[in-house]
């Protein structure tokens, strides 16, 4: 009997498909080069930024929502910002947020008054909703009083992460449709960078807040032509957008692509013009390794790896074990290993430079787990000794992390660091959807954490993750001092007298074990050179997805 | 005839409701709910507010309660609302079918195609170098997981010719080039594990129907080598494969999930996995029984078409 033909071609056929799958060889280590490090994309002189062409991206995820006021999630802001305007913003085009980089939005000008009492803003008139309808200060109030939950309030938040950002709002007036006063309680300068983040972008009074789900009606420089949940939001460029000339692109794209090595091939393949939401050094080296022209972009993050230690359960309320637990843990063998050499070291302060608030280097230099492994290592076994522990008495612990390949890895080496001054640590994996609610309600004994700040900013980071009884103060650590010495940093008017008693409050932090700051990882993305106008800010991952002034050079 | 086809529907409606308890029990065993899940991207937990989520999506009553309501609902074609998506779950599950039964019946297709006459051709063959040729290959198949097998075939794509298939769903009425671009290599990846297991099994089942008298007669009479095999062996010696296609169609749905994930393609498979990380109870419940449903209605024609091939046996008899 002969083959036909066709059932020749058919079995050709799996034969290549299995020659490939043989064929594969293994991923080699290759030597590790130092990324580049991009230098600011905005338009130089001779580059006159080119309009049209849709930006093509993937998210970090799929959003659960487009409402920026209900999530605490890199993938809302990303894929929300470009529907949105804030009354201020953080600068696209300066690496660094602080105070000094804000710009106007919907507030052409604002103003301090009565000592920091008072913030009043002075709002832009030539600004519509992406339904013709006129931006108001109405809008306004009725935003950040639904976000401060006010008794008056015409709508509730079913989830309000940020409300902590706003309890120092005593009452938001309208007293025209163009001006909005924001009336505190006590000064705090921070609130109008609280008021620039990706996190807190006006709403229409007019639209139901259960629109914002799915759809999305904003101001921004983008409307949303459709949203397929959980497989792409695709947005187009506002004609009538009040900012004249831009934005330059005709419409963005997020795809939402699960799977790692889906996401490095698309990139390749020029399918996405910008990648890397979420990727290590490795990924983006990956990316580059199969298109050479691929700018790989590393840059500090204000994201941090942080231990959780539970303050309530014994015998972690005992300062020597958290002290020991915190020196066993080699800062320098954590940036080799689990973070492949991409991270800073600081305290609960994004460290400087790129952060603005962090404790100086000289003194991040001598932080537990800073110095020489084997001489902490000792101190810890002493710590140890002197609190009951020992080889006839090991203390044994759950370690418990969010079932994350990025968590796993630094859980992991923290396994095998503690194991050398003698303690036994079983790493149980946490289903991530359950992992906020176990640490919210003290459900665990140490705990490897990720936590990333919504913007770099003292009042942001403390109240949220120190505070006595805060809902995120998830190690349940408590100390009175701390808590007025906040509260006097986030009234301090003076910048240089508040970067002091920042520095402070980090320092006594460091000392009690509350939190233990690992290190802060980097963020990295690859992008094609035809990318243009995208700054990567050093301090924030939050802050930067407007882009109005993104380009395609194509 | 009729008495079997009754019998086999009111087995398949008792299989349908195990199953419906069994899927409300297991996603109810699951840690945490759709409120924790809110709350975890939220990044906090309000309990107060938890309960009152709770309460507003009903899943603070009594389990039975649930569990009759959504039945009830699902029997009445009322398949809920998205607590996700906020959206009825009919509107988040429509556009995700076309995609998972274009890739189904390409993998099953292509399992078929070419396991059968792998399969044939093998056992005619036996014990010369084609035969041991496609023995192998099927032990590759049986060995590579398909998602593995997925990312090799985008891995070679992508780094020989700098280009993958899309990453968005391009429906066949709107490009039918980049619509089977964008299907036949995960149809392949998926349809080669089970187009091996086919293959040996209409191997075995061939060896041993090839040496029945009949098929010497058949032999002894001058009949040609196509009529020998297809018309009097293979019919007889299908029955098995015909059972494994029914069970590999069920099976087919695992390896979906994966390859989904990996090329991309917004199925209902890859949905599922989506709705069970986030508890969304009406879709993961909703899309079990549906898929259920069609594998119970799989294995119920399979029964069927064994009487028709095979008239001797006869069911419902002792």
């Amino acid at each position: 009997m002969t083959v036909s033909r066709p059932l020749a071609l058919l079995l050709s056929l799996v034969s290549v498909l299995t020659l490939l799958g043989t064929m594969a060889p293994a991923r080699a280590q290759a030597p590790r080069a130092s990324p580049t490090s991009q230098p600011s994309q905005t338009p130089q002189a001779s580059q006159t930024p080119k309009y049209g062409g849709v930006l093509v991206t993937h998210p970090l995820s799929a959003t659960p929502s487009l409402s920026p006021h209900e999530e605490s999630t890199v993938a809302t802001t990303q894929q929300a910002s470009p529907c949105f305007n804030n009354l201020v913003y953080y600068d696209p085009a300066k690496k660094q947020e602080s105070v000094d980089t804000l710009i106007p939005e919907l507030a052409e000008k604002w103003s301090w008054q009565d000592g920091h009492r008072n913030l009043v803003f002075f709002l832009r008139r030539d600004v519509r909703w992406h339904d013709g309808k006129p931006f108001t200060s109405q809008d306004v109030k009725y935003t950040f009083d639904m976000v401060r939950g006010a008794p008056d309030a015409k709508a509730k938040l079913k989830v309000n992460p940020r409300k902590l950002w706003f309890e120092n709002i005593d009452a938001i007036e309208a007293p025209d449709s163009y001006t909005v006063v924001f009336r505190l309680k006590r000064p705090q300068p921070s609130l109008l960078p609280m008021l620039a983040s990706g996190y807190s972008p006006v709403y229409p009074a007019h639209v139901p807040l259960a629109e914002f789900k799915n759809r999305c009606v904003g101001t921004g420089p983008f409307k949303l032509k459709e949203n397929k949940p959980g497989e792409y939001i695709e947005y187009v460029k506002n004609p009538d957008y009040f900012v004249k000339g831009r934005p330059y692109l005709d419409g963005i794209k997020f795809v939402v692509i699960r799977d790692r090595s889906t996401q490095i091939a698309a990139v390749q393949s020029g399918q996405l013009d910008l990648a890397g939401t979420g990727w290590n050094r490795t990924n983006a080296e990956d990316a580059k390794k199969g298109a050479p022209k691929l700018v790989v972009v590393e840059m500090d993050n204000n994201v941090n790896d942080n231990v959780l230690i539970n303050f309530k359960k014994p015998p972690f309320n005992d300062r020597r074990v958290r002290q020991a637990i915190n020196l066993a843990l080699d800062r320098k063998g954590y940036l080799v290993g689990p973070r492949q050499g991409a991270a800073t070291f600081g305290g609960a302060l994004l460290p400087r430079p790129a952060g603005v608030w962090g404790l100086p280097a000289v003194e991040v230099a001598r932080l537990a787990g800073m110095g020489d492994p084997a001489k902490q290592k000792a101190e810890a076994r002493k710590l140890l000794a002197e609190a009951g522990f020992g080889p006839g008495n090991p203390l044994k612990f759950t370690l418990s992390t969010r079932a994350l390949a990025l968590y796993v890895d630094t859980a992991s080496w923290m396994v095998d660091q503690l194991q050398q001054i003698g303690v036994e640590t079983t790493l149980e994996q946490i289903e991530t959807g359950v992992w906020h609610p176990k640490m919210t309600r003290l459900e665990y004994q140490v705990a490897l954490n990720l936590t990333g700040i919504g913007i770099d900013d003292p009042d942001a980071q403390l109240f949220e993750n120190y505070r006595c009884g805060s809902q995120r103060n998830f190690s349940g650590y408590c100390s009175e001092e701390i808590d007025r010495l906040m509260v006097e940093q986030s009234q301090t008017l003076d910048p240089k007298k508040r970067l002091a008693l920042v520095n402070e409050i980090d320092r006594k932090l460091q000392a009690d074990g509350a939190r233990p700051i690992l290190g802060w990882a980097k963020q990295h993305y690859v992008l094609w050179p035809h990318v243009k106008g995208w700054v990567v800010h050093e301090n924030s991952i939050y802050n930067v997805s407007r882009r109005q002034d993104v380009w395609l050079d194509k | 005839m009729r008495v079997y086809v009754f019998k086999r529907l009111v087995i398949a409606g008792v299989t349908l409701l195990g199953m419906s308890i069994l899927i409300f029990v297991l996603m109810r065993l699951a840690p945490g709910n759709i409120t924790d899940i809110v709350f975890e991207s939220a990044g906090y937990v309000d309990e107060a507010d938890r309960k009152r989520l709770e309460a507003e999506l009903g899943i603070d009553k009594p389990v039975a309660v649930q569990y009759a309501h959504w039945l009830g609902e699902f029997v009445r074609g009322d398949l809920g609302k998205s607590y996700r998506y906020d959206l009825p779950a009919w509107e988040v599950i429509k556009p995700r079918l076309p995609v998972t039964l274009e890739l189904a019946v390409l993998a099953l297709g292509f399992s078929v195609l070419l396991g059968v006459p792998a399969g044939v051709i093998s056992a005619t063959r036996r014990g010369r170098p084609l035969d041991y040729a496609l023995r192998v290959l099927s032990l590759a198949g049986l060995s590579m997981p398909s998602f593995w097998l997925g990312m090799i075939v985008i891995l070679v794509l992508v780094r020989s010719l700098g280009l993958i298939p899309s990453m968005t769903y391009v429906s066949p009425f709107e490009n039918l080039g980049a619509n089977l671009f964008q299907f036949l290599l995960p149809g392949l990846a998926v349809g080669y594990r089970s187009s091996a297991l086919i293959m040996r099994i209409t191997r075995s089942a061939m060896l041993e129907v090839l040496r029945e008298d009949y098929i010497r007669t058949a032999w002894a009479k001058g009949q040609r080598e196509t009529q020998v095999v297809w018309r009097h062996a293979f019919k007889n010696a299908s029955l098995p494969v015909i059972t494994l296609i029914g069970i590999e169609f069920a099976f087919l749905i695992g390896g979906l999930i994966v390859t989904e994930t990996v090329f991309n393609l917004p199925g209902v498979a890859r949905y599922l996995v989506d709705a069970i990380q986030v508890r969304d109870y009406p879709i993961v419940q909703n899309l079990v029984m549906l898929i259920a449903v069609v594998v119970v209605l799989a294995n119920l024609a399979v029964d069927l078409l064994y009487t028709w091939l095979d008239p001797r046996i006869k069911y419902g008899r002792a």
